[in-house]
């Protein structure tokens, strides 16, 4: 089920609103999980048992990691099952295919469908046992309690990855206010308003610029980036919405990352949940920089190989992960002091290597992404524009214009700047209605368009 | 106070779409769309179950067309977008684009055609006309149009008759709201395929039917709001004569089947609407020629100004029919055949069968 649906906002989320908030605070954590079960059940029915067993699998290896002398050989088990489980499902056709290629043999493929939201709820899996491992917090006390953190269903799907740690003392004792859920109701809404009011309409916009000219060549990864920030910034605001109804503050998963000064900043604004993930425990436990040169920058190549592997077992996510090594190591080496050093020209750098990398990440081969540069730099005999691509991005001038507004703080800040002033009142209205606005604005465009899945749940 | 007012609005407005959502009974039909909603599926073991749901909480949801409306006015007064869901609005008239040029379903469209041709008899004086679908008058060089040259050019390589008729036709000969063109400007089109097919054209003077609430199919695409047009259809002497045979309707031996001008598509009075095998016959025409026309829903309101012209008029609409089907209805002589076609159907030729 999507968080973008009729079905979930109006009848799902009410039903799941009354009965928490009916039943004793004892009881709470329960609905949570009975809810989030069948959140994803009615999206993924036979799979259930990969997430329910992961639960219980990992709920007991914690323990044993916590109470054992063999902590070790427990964390082995537990990282051998995790990784093993991940790479079964969603690895294991890319890997046949590969060897059937070099070894020019004719092994079956399994076809196996992956278990939506399976990456996420490993990661989260994982990080429980390390850091139990690493004596950063005990076990959870009880199996509901772990089983609630790894399937809460605003986090279940597509992040963000929810550290145990952080929402540790929430699972156990939470405080619900009107402040609070307030605060959900709007961050939920703006994110159903990403989602629905700007990245479907953008996909649209990049599925209909067809026509081969210059401009539709840069248009259309200027576009899909945009797009894919606002889908999956518009997830995760949902996401942090919804925990803060029913009483969790997740941390945030993206900071404006389309105003970054440079890669090394953009990754600490996209999708901060992963990008942390992977520097706790991968690039760290590898000795991050506190090693030799050439170590560093091993260190930095497996963990921009693994984060473009865990996008998808396709090799342009590899060559995607591997191009952000690239770039940071260049950075770290002698270009962010340069680049830091200029006003304007550093936005345009980073935006340019984002898109690229976001037309890397969008192409089904390597050729295409071959293609797609030789048409942005005029190594293919095309026309500059078409009367397609003109009248697109007409028809879309407006929304692009908003968006791009919208991928940067300024509203936020305008907001802030008049909040402590005479014109409280004034920015509190139109906080209410703006929303109210959004939602109903976002229930017609979902009631027009058809079912639109989000670009993250392939992932 | 921002907060406790945000909450309850949000928990009113909720409930109030939800609540309303399972009490208000499900409709079967939307008129404004044409199309039969969605019922509440039966739980089965399968992903798709609960797109299904899906589907069917918005065909049902409380105020669903005033919901697209308000989309519909958001992308065009908001948004300045040129359309909305590829419906233009100019001068009064609904557009639907139809771009992209699609050479495969033209390619299609012509395999089907040469098909067609090969049973015909040596005999039979074979036409073509294509139709103008009416974004072709839509002079503004802001909306996109498909490549009707190329469309015209490629189906004239069958090398048939060709009947041309796109300077004959004006945008003020096709209704506001719908596809279609207008039976009582048609004339001129007579006039024009009299001159290919060497008949004797009549300057026949018609009575005219007006029914004043006609909504065009792309009313219901726009979800906007506006007033019905008027549909012509033309009776008169002419007529007395004809007798009119469906395949699927053997009730109706009519021309015109005016219980349809309050159903779904009151375009379907000209000929009954969707039929896949028509035969009109007229003791009172002026030849004893035979005429047989494969065609799209366009030849509904061209084909009965054409029955002083011929005896027997022969309608086959191969979206409906197959071809080892009509072979055994029809026997190919010496008549004149006629295939036309708007270029809506020839640049989405899917549904044409063999």
């Amino acid at each position: 089920m999507l968080f973008s649906s009729i079905t979930f906002i109006y009848y799902f989320l009410p039903i799941l609103l009354l009965m928490y908030f009916l039943v004793p605070k004892k009881y709470k954590n329960l609905v949570l999980l009975i809810f989030s079960l069948i959140f994803y059940f009615l999206g993924e029915q036979k799979y259930i048992i990969i997430l329910i067993l992961s639960c219980i699998l990992n709920y007991f290896f914690g323990n044993r990691i916590y109470a054992s002398k063999n902590k070790k050989i427990w964390l082995i088990i537990a990282i051998i099952y995790n990784v093993g489980q991940l790479l079964i499902f969603k690895y294991t056709d890319f890997f046949i295919e590969n060897i059937n290629k070099i070894f020019n043999s004719s092994i079956n493929y399994l076809y196996l469908v992956m278990p939506i939201g399976i990456s996420f709820f490993t990661f989260q899996a994982l990080g429980y046992i390390i850091d139990i491992y690493n004596g950063k917090h005990k076990p959870a006390s009880k199996l509901l309690d772990f089983m609630t953190y790894i399937s809460l269903f605003p986090q279940l799907i597509a992040g963000p990855i929810v550290r145990y740690s952080d929402i540790e003392k929430e699972l156990v004792e939470r405080v619900h206010s009107v402040d609070k859920f307030s605060e959900g109701i709007s961050r939920f809404v703006i994110g159903l308003a990403k989602k629905v009011l700007i990245a479907n309409v953008l996909g649209d916009l990049a599925s209909n610029l067809i026509e081969v000219d210059l401009l539709s060549s840069w248009l259309k990864p200027i576009v899909f980036t945009i797009q894919i920030y606002f889908d999956f910034s518009g997830y995760s605001d949902m996401a942090i919405g919804l925990g803060l109804m029913f009483g969790f503050r997740f941390l945030e998963n993206f900071n404006y990352p389309l105003i970054a000064s440079s890669i090394t900043d953009f990754w600490r604004r996209w999708h901060m949940s992963l990008s942390s993930w992977f520097r706790d425990y991968v690039y760290i436990p590898l000795g991050g920089n506190r090693v030799s040169f050439i170590k560093h920058i091993r260190n930095i190549f497996i963990v921009w190989f693994l984060t473009g592997f865990w996008h998808g077992a396709s090799w342009n996510f590899i060559i995607w992960g591997l191009y952000f090594a690239v770039i940071l190591v260049i950075e770290k080496l002698f270009l962010k002091k340069y680049i830091d050093k200029t006003k304007i020209f550093k936005y345009f750098y980073t935006s340019f290597i984002v898109v690229i990398s976001f037309l890397i990440f969008n192409s089904n081969s390597i050729s295409e992404i071959f293609n797609s540069l030789g048409n942005m730099f005029m190594l293919n005999n095309i026309p500059i524009s078409s009367k397609s691509t003109i009248y697109y991005l007409k028809n879309n001038f407006v929304l692009l214009i908003i968006s791009i507004i919208g991928a940067t703080p300024i509203m936020k800040n305008i907001i802030s700047k008049f909040k402590n002033t005479k014109y409280k009142g004034i920015i509190d209205f139109f906080e209410v209605v703006g929303c109210i606005t959004l939602l109903i604005l976002a229930t017609a465009f979902l009631i027009d368009e058809s079912f639109n899945p989000f670009l993250y749940f392939r992932f | 106070m921002k907060n406790k007012i945000l909450v309850t609005i949000f928990i009113i407005y909720i409930c109030f779409f939800s609540i309303l959502g399972i009490l208000v009974p499900d409709k079967e039909f939307s008129s404004g769309e044409r199309r039969k909603l969605s019922e509440f599926p039966k739980f089965k073991f399968e992903e798709n179950w609960i797109n299904k749901v899906d589907k069917y909480f918005l065909d049902h949801f409380v105020l669903r067309d005033k919901f697209r409306s308000l989309k519909a006015v958001y992308n065009y007064n908001v948004l300045n977008c040129l359309d909305n869901n590829g419906i233009y609005l100019k001068d009064g008239y609904i557009f639907k684009s139809n771009y992209p040029t699609n050479k495969s379903s033209i390619n299609n469209f012509i395999e089907k055609i040469s098909k067609l041709n090969s049973l015909l008899n040596k005999d039979n004086k074979v036409y073509m006309m294509i139709i103008p679908d009416k974004n072709y008058y839509l002079e503004s060089d802001d909306f996109l149009q498909i490549d009707y040259n190329y469309i015209y050019n490629e189906v004239n390589k069958l090398n048939f008759n060709f009947i041309e008729i796109r300077d004959v036709l004006k945008l003020e000969d096709y209704y506001e709201t719908d596809t279609h063109w207008r039976q009582e400007k048609l004339d001129k089109v007579i006039k024009q395929m009299s001159k290919v097919m060497n008949f004797n054209y009549n300057n026949i003077s018609y009575e005219k039917n007006f029914f004043n609430s006609f909504y065009g199919v792309y009313y219901g695409e726009s979800a906007l709001n506006r007033k019905p047009e008027t549909l012509v259809y033309l009776t008169g002497n002419i007529f007395k004569g004809t007798y009119v045979k469906y395949l699927e309707n053997s009730n109706l031996n009519t021309i015109y089947n005016e219980s349809k001008l309050t159903g779904m598509d009151a375009y379907d009075v000209f000929l009954d609407g969707a039929s896949s095998f028509i035969e009109i016959t007229n003791n009172q025409a002026i030849t004893n020629k035979e005429l047989v026309i494969f065609r799209d829903s366009f030849g509904s309101s061209l084909s009965p100004l054409l029955v002083n012209y011929y005896s027997k008029i022969t309608l086959i609409d191969n979206r409906y029919i197959t071809s080892d089907i009509f072979k055994q209805l029809i026997t190919f002589t010496n008549q004149d055949v006629l295939f036309m076609y708007s270029t809506l159907l020839i640049n989405e030729s899917g549904s044409l069968k063999g």
